[in-house]
């Protein structure tokens, strides 16, 4: 099973290349059923990994650019009545999918961004008093823009809460890019990918993420670093129980992908800067991914006292 | 249901092994049989224990046991006493691993084995058996840990580790009760037969009976002096004297009419008449000694003549020797300061004048009318001592350890036909010599010599420098000291019986016990032995109520039971309050797991080889770091960090306790294989 995620992951990095690192992290992301923020650059390559994501899980995709005027009907769906049956039919909204790729999330108007927010979180979709369930799996890969602000409705921390991970892809290096130039359009090179894993086995490895061992010891770790992130004066604000849950079930999904049934403080360690760095804000200036580092090297992984 | 309680099989080594490690003293010194019945019985309880044979039933074992209370009677004549009580319980401890079905008997097996245990000191005390029983005593701790243990599967080596932990905990505390705790006297006193042959002296002398006693090489007692050591010709170590004679056989006799408070002097009794003489006369004292004695089961002490000891239950007896109120059961020591000066000058009384030259009428017709014609010839008693001495050491007497048989008139026989005999015969002769010519005479016997050990400078005396010497009572000079065993083979004196015999073409040893004595390295290690061993009986054998009085009034000042309640409760309690400090700090610190303190041990084993790992480094890429900077401890060092995980991070499966050695062992390995 492992070794069809290998599989995958390989797979998609021949189309989004020499961002592995990245990949494995919006594949973990997927497997602990969180959802991705990817915060980039146009043009770096964001539709591209979705699209191939979507290829090689076999997963329905569908993507939705988020603009200002949009409703949250635009997104959910609407209800029309149908003159021939005198009855109201429901016209589901992009969002019934299993990979939905929201473009520029911030663009939209926060009512808009909440109806999608609470989707992601509820895995369902209530209108006109009738609750419909998301398709399994539900995996939302939503983009923002970081430096063009002008006209854009900024996420508040609650809602970047719903977020598992954040990545940015960043530039290629010079040589990924001498090989993206050369090579052919990678669009459509992620639409002919074949799929490596089905659906079910998808859902397996799901289930699977959640019977890896976290350790009396390593779940100590975990809430030392959240502990610490609360105390240790870094940050505005320190990090949430709902934070502190997502980054072992991160880190567990990491784990598995490593091919472990167990989690190691490694694991942990990976995942702490995309688990938390949109949760947090730092308190003393600098970035708030230094302060990350900082929380990291101020707890020891093994009690010493 | 009701539950069995079974004894565990991982009890088992340790309650076998220690039943027969804790008879094992027995076995070598008690009877043939027992050392054959004992390893029978427990080698049948280890095949029950396999399932070769069933349980003994009631009647076999009724059977068994009075078969062995009658082989203890016919052995000892008797049920009773030391000796007979100590083989039964032996036997019958054995025995009882037979009917050991339940937990509860296992009980009792483990309290008899310490109870078997302690009756070897019934019969020695020596270091090596102490250190021994030590280590039995951790078996035994080690079995009743592992009845304790329901836990199967365990390997009894932990349990042994376990229980050399607590006895080694428990060794401070011993020493505080050991010191500390007061010291009673025996409530009753167990006499103990010494063992066959082993007699010293005795309370009468034959001829021939000293020579016997010179063939033991036992020790008598250890003396260790306070400045100078008294040349070898000065060493005259009294024990008693023998002042009626038989015609054979001298023997220890007090005249009859006199009472004992004014023979013996104690400390607390009545100041006689004689003693407070000798205490008007002594002057300067010649010598201060400790004497450490070997238990001989009789009260007499020994000490350079005139004897003075401030012990309280040590007397000293009108003819000038010490002795204890009490027989010696065990070690005992004195010191004693002696005092050269003239004893009796004014004169005897008449009763003793009439005792010392009282002989049986008849006897050695011919030595008596020699000693009548001689002394009607001398001026002078002393003179007349002096011919004999002189006639001693030029007629052809011959010093030997197996000297002839003597007729009906001993001192005839032996003066005028045999001529060849110990110093039993030359102190007979020359008492009755002079006893014959009226002079009042008496027999000192005691130990003369004793060899010097380097490492101590003290004297071990041996039953070998046993020695009978003569004291006679001169006018104007009072008691006088003659030893004409000196006359004839003076180099007894100086140099000792084998030398002395040597003199006469006489050796004691033979063959290979010679040839060992004169190997200088044999020697130096027996001196290294007998050094080790008076430590032991000074300091703990020899610790007893008076010597903790003496050792606690240095810093007590005055010794006082309350002030000994108070020392006791203040150091024992400032012991457990360092204990209990020590305990509150580990649980200040909440549970450092033992794979934490692993890591902990592990990080400072790479501080201590220069690599300073930050601590928010997870322990593989730590062991990565070491493991590129030690090429050599690369293996190892994978190994540990593939056990650390398995017991931290990995689903628990394996035994934790085989990782936590696993690391212990790997850690000590990367140790050795990181070092430069």
């Amino acid at each position: 099973m492992t070794t069809a995620i290998g599989r995958a992951i390989t797979a998609v990095s021949g189309v989004v290349l020499g961002k592995e690192e990245q990949i494995r992290l919006a594949v973990a992301c997927l497997l602990a059923r969180g959802h991705l923020l990817i915060e980039d650059l146009p043009g770096m390559g964001k539709t591209t990994l979705a699209h191939a994501l979507a290829r090689v899980f076999s997963l329905e995709y569908r993507r939705v650019q988020f603009t200002s005027d949009m409703l949250p009907a635009d997104i959910l769906g609407v209800s029309i009545f149908d003159p021939d049956s005198r009855e109201f039919q429901l016209r589901p909204g992009p969002v019934f999918t299993q990979l939905l790729l929201a473009d520029e999330i911030n663009r939209a108007t926060p009512k808009t961004q909440g109806a999608l927010l609470e989707a992601m979180e509820e895995r369902q979709v209530t209108l006109d008093g009738v609750s419909r369930p998301l398709p399994e799996p539900f995996y939302v890969i939503a983009t923002q823009n970081p430096v063009t602000q002008a006209g854009t409705f900024p996420l508040p921390e609650s809602q970047l809460d719903r977020f598992l991970m954040r990545i940015s892809l960043g530039y290629p290096s010079a040589e990924t890019e001498i090989a993206l130039l050369s090579g052919s359009d990678r669009r459509q090179q992620a639409l002919t990918m074949k799929p490596q894993l089905s659906t079910a086995e998808l859902m397996q490895m799901m289930l699977l993420v959640e019977k890896i061992h976290a350790s009396a010891d390593l779940i100590d770790y975990v809430q030392r670093l959240l502990g610490y992130s609360r105390d240790g004066g870094l940050f505005v604000a320190g990090l949430s129980p709902r934070a502190g849950l997502g980054l072992l079930r991160a880190a567990r999904a990491w784990a598995l992908l490593a091919g472990r049934d167990y989690v190691t403080p490694e694991d942990v360690q990976v995942v702490l800067g995309p688990v938390t760095s949109h949760r947090l804000q730092g308190s003393a200036g600098g970035t708030t991914a230094a302060s990350i580092q900082q929380l990291l090297e101020a707890v020891p992984v093994v009690r010493r006292s | 249901m009701a539950r069995v309680y079974q004894v565990p099989r991982h009890a088992f080594p340790w309650l076998i092994s220690g039943a027969l490690l804790a008879s094992l003293p027995h076995m070598l010194r008690a009877e043939l049989w027992l050392s054959v019945v004992v390893p029978l019985l427990l080698l049948w309880r280890i095949m029950i224990q396999r399932g070769r044979f069933a349980m003994p039933g009631k009647l076999v074992r009724g059977m068994l046991l009075l078969g062995l209370a009658g082989a203890t009677l016919y052995s000892h004549g008797t049920l009773l006493g030391p000796d007979a009580g100590v083989t039964l319980l032996v036997a019958a401890f054995a025995l009882k691993m037979l009917e050991m079905f339940r937990l509860r008997d296992a009980y009792v097996v483990i309290i008899l084995a310490f109870f078997v245990l302690a009756t070897a000191f019934l019969f020695s005390t020596g270091p090596l058996i102490t250190i021994y029983i030590g280590l039995v005593l951790v078996l035994m701790v080690a079995a009743l840990i592992g009845i304790n243990h329901p836990e199967s599967g365990v390997s009894p080596w932990r349990h042994f580790r376990l229980s050399l932990t607590m006895l080694g905990q428990a060794i401070p505390l011993m020493l505080v009760f050991f010191m500390l705790v007061p010291r009673l006297p025996p409530l009753w006193s167990l006499k103990v037969e010494q063992q066959q042959g082993k007699t010293g002296m005795s309370d009468s002398m034959a001829p021939g009976e000293i020579s016997r006693l010179s063939r033991q090489n036992d020790l008598a007692f250890r003396v260790e002096f306070e400045g100078d050591v008294p040349p070898p010709s000065l060493r005259y170590w009294r024990g008693l004297t023998y002042g009626w004679f038989d015609g054979r056989r001298w023997s220890q006799a007090v005249p009859p009419a006199l009472d004992r408070q004014e023979y013996v002097r104690f400390a607390n009794g009545v100041s006689p008449q004689w003693y407070l003489q000798l205490l008007a006369d002594r002057g300067d004292a010649a010598w201060k000694y400790r004497v450490v004695m070997e238990r001989s089961g009789r009260q007499w002490l020994y000490a350079m003549s005139v004897p003075f000891s401030d012990k309280a239950d040590v007397g000293l007896a009108r003819d000038l020797r010490l002795v204890r109120r009490t027989d010696l059961e065990a070690t005992y020591d004195y010191r004693v300061t002696s005092y050269l000066m003239p004893v009796a000058v004014e004169g005897l009384k008449d009763w003793e004048r009439q005792f010392y030259v009282a002989l049986p009428s008849g006897s050695s017709p011919r030595a008596a009318a020699m000693a009548q014609q001689w002394r009607d010839e001398s001026v002078s008693d002393a003179a007349y001592a002096n011919r004999l001495l002189r006639w001693l050491n030029e007629e052809q007497f011959y010093y030997t350890l197996e000297p002839p048989l003597l007729g009906q008139h001993t001192v005839d026989d032996f003066l005028f036909r045999t001529r060849r005999g110990f110093c039993e015969h030359y102190a007979s002769s020359f008492a009755f010599l002079l006893r014959a010519a009226g002079i009042p005479a008496r027999i000192v016997a005691g130990y003369q010599g004793g060899q010097l050990n380097p490492l101590g400078n003290h004297l071990q005396v041996r039953q070998y420098d046993a020695h009978v010497w003569v004291e006679a009572w001169l006018p104007e000079q009072g008691w006088v000291e003659f030893d004409p065993t000196a006359a004839v083979a003076p180099a007894r004196i100086e140099l000792g019986l084998e030398q002395a015999l040597a003199g006469f073409d006489e050796q004691t040893d033979t063959g290979l016990a010679a040839v060992l004595r004169s190997n200088p390295l044999l020697t130096r290690l027996s001196h290294l032995i007998d050094y080790i061993e008076f430590g032991w009986a000074k300091w703990v054998l020899g610790y007893n109520q008076q010597n903790q009085l003496e050792f606690l009034s240095r810093w007590l000042g005055k010794v006082t039971p309350e002030r000994m309640v108070m020392t006791l409760a203040a150091v024992g309690g400032s012991l457990m309050t360092v204990m209990l400090i020590w305990m509150l700090w580990r649980a200040r610190r909440p549970g450092l797991k033992w794979w934490q303190r692993e890591y902990r041990a592990m990080l400072r084993l790479m501080r201590k080889r220069g690599l300073n790992p930050p601590a928010h480094l997870p322990p593989a890429q730590v062991i990565a770091a070491a493991a590129q900077r030690y090429p050599r401890a690369a293996a190892a060092l994978q190994d540990w960090q593939h056990c650390f995980e398995a017991a931290v991070y990995r689903p628990p499966a394996a035994d934790p306790e085989l990782l936590r050695r696993q690391l212990v062992v790997l850690r000590r390995k990367v140790a050795r294989m990181s070092r430069l």
